[in-house]
């Protein structure tokens, strides 16, 4: 297959990204201001109770810290175009190009998620001072082993994220609005990934359901490897973990798409 | 069938049939829709058959709701007939889309296929990239659409911010950039002022000629036809109505031609009696007549009305197409046009 076209749509989507100039200052002032609240909020908590669940305060902060930037990644959302493409019928347009919608929408993805990537060295950078203000500050990786595991627990991450926003998206075939569907997704999934509150805090019980569930491997899995939590055969548990699931997403994305398409070639939408 | 080889585009008895639920009225009916099994058909195109010739530039018109777009769609690949078969450049759309869309251009007028937010040479750029071209190629489509359509001026320009003849003529260039053999057009010139909608119809004549490019021109606009088509095809309620030229339409069902004749004199002691002609309105010193091309000749209409008074003006109107296909619409081909001999 030729890949040139999808690298020319991640180009394009990464200086379309680039235009929007004023978004960058904002987008990183909110970062930081959540950084603030949240290293606020979590050295008050640990003041009053103590070390919780083998993490340290400083881990805490770091782990809240990243989530915050991985949010960044996450939060592109370049598959909900489709829903867009569907409801105004552009969609018949792209069905037209020698090319993949989904594979198009994800090269986009890519794009923007590259300038988003731009958009976390300022947020990281200025964080440290504001966090050392705070006599807070955030560790580096446990070791080389996590360094490299937090980063191929991202990239799959990043692509188990695409993939549930792009399940979402296809629902548009169907019900030409998803708003509704995407809240929820979303709310289940900031509790349940671990990017609010590190699951091991959870009560038993919905610790169990959390782990169970693909969102885990969005949050919970990159920063349990980057603060130490997992260590040698852990990591590599959970990499293999993500990597199901990612699989397993993968096969129902593509035929949820297909059926999608389908309803639109056969029924004409 | 040997000479079915040749055709570029080849439509076999295409029909297309959508499905959907009944839909109830009131809220308890809209809760039992979603549960229904009621269904209801709807014929969108019945038993469509054309052939293309390379290099033809037909019209492909009929009433809104006839079936036009939905004859496009399945020609494009985008939708699967319901049965019937159709090639399009020796390949069947909707089972390899992709290998369709190579040899297609489209173009929308109600849609556009230029990226929004992109400067108009961004999208040709990407459209490069999708379509494989080379670069040779694309510097040399680049001018020459710059010159037929005078792109320069707003080639930097946001798509966004272009005006709609503008942006209508990066979407030509834009369908044009891979050399498609088909190029589809959907409503090419609609809300276009006569300045863009002349442009365009150079435009497509000029590809036409020089590439040999096929068009289908699905329209409202019968001065785009006339213009430009030798060829039309007509359809209703998804059937084909008529397909030929269309000197023969008009010959077949406008024979009549319009004579006005302005006299120096009052007109109304003014009578011709000549067979096939009649006389359709007198207004002082003008007089409207209406003539038989077939056994009328214009000249000597026009001597036999100077001997009854002094002629000042005569204008001579060929029926216009738009007029014939509305009565076509209106009374069915059969009753349109005189009966056959």
């Amino acid at each position: 297959m030729n890949l040139a076209p999808y690298a020319e749509f991640a180009k394009r989507a990464f200086s379309r990204e680039a235009t929007y100039r004023a978004e960058v200052f904002t987008r990183v002032g909110s970062v930081l201001l959540r950084v603030f609240l949240l290293s606020t909020l979590w050295t008050a908590l640990y003041r009053n109770n103590g070390a919780k669940q083998g993490i340290s305060l400083e881990s805490m902060i770091t782990y809240a810290t990243l989530a915050l930037l991985l949010d960044l990644i996450y939060g592109v959302n370049g598959a909900y175009v489709i829903r867009q493409k569907i409801r105004e019928g552009s969609i018949a347009i792209d069905f037209m190009r020698p090319i993949s919608v989904p594979l198009y929408v994800f090269a986009d993805t890519v794009g923007q998620t590259g300038f988003a990537l731009v958009q976390i060295v300022p947020a990281l950078v200025l964080s440290f001072p504001l966090l050392g203000l705070m006599h807070a500050h955030v560790g580096g990786p446990s070791g080389g082993i996590a360094a490299l595991g937090f980063v191929a627990s991202v990239a799959l991450g990043f692509l188990l994220n695409f993939l549930i926003d792009l399940i979402m998206a296809t629902a548009t075939f169907w019900t030409m609005e998803i708003f509704g569907i995407q809240i929820m997704v979303q709310f289940i999934s900031s509790l349940l990934s671990g990017s609010l509150v590190p699951l091991y805090f959870f009560p038993n019980g919905l610790q169990k359901i959390a782990f169970a569930l693909p969102f885990a491997g969005l949050y919970n899995a990159p920063l349990s490897i980057y603060i130490g939590k997992w260590q040698g055969r852990d990591i590599a548990l959970g990499l293999g973990e993500q990597a199901l699931w990612l699989a397993l997403i993968w096969f129902a994305a593509m035929a949820f798409w297909r059926r999608g398409e389908r309803r639109v070639v056969v029924q004409g939408g | 069938m040997a000479a079915a080889i040749n055709m570029i585009i080849q439509a076999s008895h295409l029909t297309k049939q959508f499905k959907s639920v009944r839909r109830k009225e009131g809220v308890l009916g809209t809760l039992a829709t979603l549960f229904s099994h009621d269904y209801e058909f709807k014929d969108a195109v019945t038993d469509v058959s054309f052939d293309l010739e390379p290099g033809e530039l037909v019209g492909y018109i009929g009433p809104n709701g006839a079936g036009k777009s939905t004859t496009i769609k399945m020609l494009t690949g985008i939708l699967v007939p319901t049965s019937g078969h159709c090639t399009v450049n020796g390949i069947v759309p909707w089972q390899d889309r992709q290998a369709n869309g190579r040899g297609i251009g489209v173009v929308f007028g109600q849609r556009t296929q230029l990226y929004w937010d992109l400067p108009l040479v961004e999208s040709f750029r990407l459209l490069k990239a999708i379509y494989g071209v080379s670069q040779a190629s694309y510097d040399r489509h680049l001018k020459k659409f710059s010159e037929l359509l005078g792109l320069d001026e707003f080639m930097r320009t946001p798509v966004r911010q272009l005006s709609l003849g503008q942006r209508m003529r990066g979407d030509f260039a834009a369908a044009m950039m891979h050399e498609p053999a088909v190029v589809f057009l959907d409503e090419p010139t609609i809300g276009l002022d006569v300045v863009a909608k002349e442009a365009i119809r150079n435009f497509i004549a000029s590809v036409n000629k020089e590439r040999g490019t096929t068009f289908i021109l699905t329209t409202h606009d019968l001065n785009d036809v006339e213009k430009l088509c030798a060829r039309i095809i007509l359809i209703d309620h998804g059937r084909k109505l008529y397909d030929g030229s269309i000197d023969a339409i008009k010959k077949r069902y406008g024979p009549n031609r319009l004579l006005t004749a302005d006299f120096l004199t009052d007109a109304a002691g003014v009578d011709i009696r000549m067979p096939g002609v009649a006389v359709l309105e007198r207004d002082g010193q003008r007089i409207r007549l209406e003539f038989e091309r077939e056994r009328v000749r214009a000249d000597e209409l026009i001597v036999a009305l100077s001997r009854q008074a002094d002629l000042k003006d005569v204008t001579i109107a060929e029926p216009e197409l738009e007029t014939i296909i509305r009565q076509i619409y209106e009374r069915g081909l059969d009753r349109s046009g005189p009966a056959p001999q």
